[in-house]
């Protein structure tokens, strides 16, 4: 439903996102991990066509059948918060701190679908309990700030759903939030797309968060997808050393409630940090950060298939590349 | 052991709080919790369980109604004048979000001074901001930078230090990774540890991750609703948690993140 090829995003003649191929299914919830500087958020912005008028952009984003990028902002507009939903890491934020509840979903309901008067009213309820408010009949009346971060997260993830999106894609959702609402925001988020047959573009940076909601997964790191394929199979068998870093960094949970021996246990980190834009190295953008760099490393690694729709582009892969 | 900090039965509420009949609307009710000298604690709760406000009332930065809060020994209410001082060198906080707990308009160098003129009434010479800064793994070409040049990892780092210049006994860090990525986390977290290792520190910290509490800290204290829902070893509390909160927390912790043994 949704083909990334050769989608190239620069500004200032410098390259912030080549991604040869990314792709989509429908119904599909794909992950999209790395750091802060890897280029998740950019690509996400990319195929919304949500990037600043400087940048530029080529290659193609195919959905439905359309290039997003060939499109005018009319016939985008059409795509864009209707076929296309979105929902942002920061919901006190997106959310408009002068304006009623009821209000902001009906904005949405009125811009991007045909209803009008009472309908809008009833849909806006509809929404509400969809995302599992309680007493939206009440709710509507209220302001922002009368919410938690949790509720308030669901009103947007309302808003994003009113005109029934193929596409939903939701930038780290649930960063600012506790753990017991971010696991019932995540759950709301799956069986949304369960329910709806909606495909999802869950970007984050946190490979334990993605796991729980996606069944697939691509590791971005300097504008490149480096490692892509179904999440359980990345997460037991990384074959990028990147990826094998990002999971070796995550804190995570002891097995078997084996707390004891977890104690006072180092994290392993990742040499440096993730290099301005335009002073990533050549070849593997990985390769001055990482500890199994060899000479190869210089020169574009080529991308391989393992097993099923396993795929890498790294010269020297972890399991021997198998 | 004797305790460095002992708060008993202590009750907190901010100014203006609602006070209802009978009711006085408390933030905090009815802690006590004893931290040993040395000791790492974490402390674990959602957001308006109290457990930020519960680190600013035991580091003195706030001041308590009822009940009992001592450091070393004695209570904090008695460190007064020159005393205050005192009590503020030895109780340091870090705080979430280092971009906004540095000021934009300071050089490095000047905000690792503050605490050093604040508190101890003198100017640190160079050698000992680079010492202060290297230890925590940064160079000196930082000290002329400022806030808006460095990444949030540096930054941490910074404020990690400038809590350090002064030589506290305890560091209580106030959510000190939340606000980065997970790479980076990891390289803090390592340092914190190390930091506490090398210069013998006592840790509290405030955390809503249970997989960085449960690798840093052999204690835990699990809050709610501003009290003590649970606290102990944080090993015996989390393989056997005997409320039902804690359960939930851990299962909403457990169901998002990776699960590894622990080889590494």
């Amino acid at each position: 439903m949704l083909q990334l090829r050769n989608l190239r995003v620069a500004i200032d003649d410098q390259e912030i996102i080549n991604i040869a191929e990314l792709d989509l299914q429908p119904g599909s919830r794909l992950g999209l991990v790395g750091e802060s500087g890897s280029g998740k958020t950019m690509t996400a912005k990319a195929i919304a066509g949500l990037l600043p008028d400087e940048t530029k952009v080529s290659g193609s984003v195919v959905f439905g059948g359309q290039n997003l990028l060939e499109l005018g902002d009319r016939e985008l507009a059409k795509i864009r918060g209707k076929r296309i939903g979105f929902v942002f890491q920061d919901p006190a934020r997106s959310l408009n701190p002068m304006m009623r509840i009821g209000k902001q979903v009906s904005e949405a309901i009125r811009l991007h679908t045909d209803l009008k008067g009472d309908a809008v009213k009833a849909k806006v309820i509809e929404l509400l309990r969809q995302v599992q408010l309680p007493d939206p009949e009440a709710l509507v009346r209220r302001y922002p700030h009368q919410l938690s971060g949790g509720q308030q997260q669901r009103v947007m993830i309302a808003a994003a759903i009113a005109a029934d999106p193929e596409l939903l894609i939701a930038d780290e959702p649930t960063t600012a939030l506790d753990v017991t609402v971010q696991e019932e925001i995540l759950r709301l988020l799956i069986s949304l797309s369960e329910q709806r047959k909606m495909s999802l573009l869950f970007v984050s940076h946190d490979l334990g968060v993605i796991r729980f909601v996606c069944d697939r997964v691509a590791v971005i790191y300097g504008g490149n997808i480096v490692e892509s394929g179904r999440i359980e199979d990345i997460v037991t068998r990384p074959m990028h050393r990147y990826t094998a870093a990002l999971l070796a960094a995550n804190p995570g949970m002891p097995k078997d409630d084996n707390f004891s021996a977890y104690i006072g246990k180092r994290l392993q980190t990742i040499t440096g940090s993730v290099p301005a834009v335009g002073k990533f190295p050549s070849g593997c953008r990985f390769r001055n950060r990482c500890q199994h760099a060899t000479e190869s490393c210089s020169n574009a690694p080529a991308t391989s298939t393992v097993g099923q729709e396993h795929r890498y582009a790294c010269w020297n892969p972890g399991n021997g590349g198998r | 052991m004797t305790s460095l900090v002992e708060v008993s039965n202590m009750y907190f509420h901010y100014p203006r709080a609602k006070i209802a009949a009978g009711d006085v609307g408390w933030t905090l009710h009815d802690i006590s919790v004893a931290i040993r000298p040395n000791s790492t604690v974490g402390i674990v709760g959602e957001s308006g369980s109290g457990k930020s406000t519960l680190i600013r009332v035991m580091c003195g930065l706030l001041r308590h109604q009822k009940g009992s809060v001592k450091f070393d020994g004695r209570e904090v209410s008695e460190y007064e004048g020159a005393g205050v001082n005192d009590l503020r060198r030895r109780n340091q906080i870090v705080f979430q979000n280092p971009r906004r707990s540095l000021d934009p308009r300071m050089t490095i160098r000047r905000s690792l001074s503050e605490p050093i003129r604040a508190l101890q009434e003198r100017n640190p010479d160079d050698t000992e901001l680079i010492t202060s800064i290297q230890r925590v793994g940064l160079g000196p070409e930082v000290l002329s930078r400022f806030p808006h040049q460095l990444s949030g990892g540096q930054l941490q780092r910074v404020g990690i230090a400038r809590s350090l210049s002064v030589n506290p006994d305890v560091l209580y860090a106030d959510e000190p990774v939340s606000a980065l990525d997970v790479s980076v986390q990891a390289q803090v977290l390592n340092l914190l540890m190390d930091l506490r290792d090398q210069l013998g520190l006592t840790l509290v910290m405030v955390s809503h991750d249970l997989g960085v509490v449960s690798r840093m800290c052999e204690e835990i204290v699990v809050m709610r609703h501003g009290r003590i829902v649970e606290a102990g070893r944080t090993d015996s509390v989390l393989a056997k948690p005997a409320s039902e909160y804690t359960a939930a927390l851990l299962r909403a912790a457990r169901a998002a993140s990776l699960e590894r043994s622990t080889a590494n």
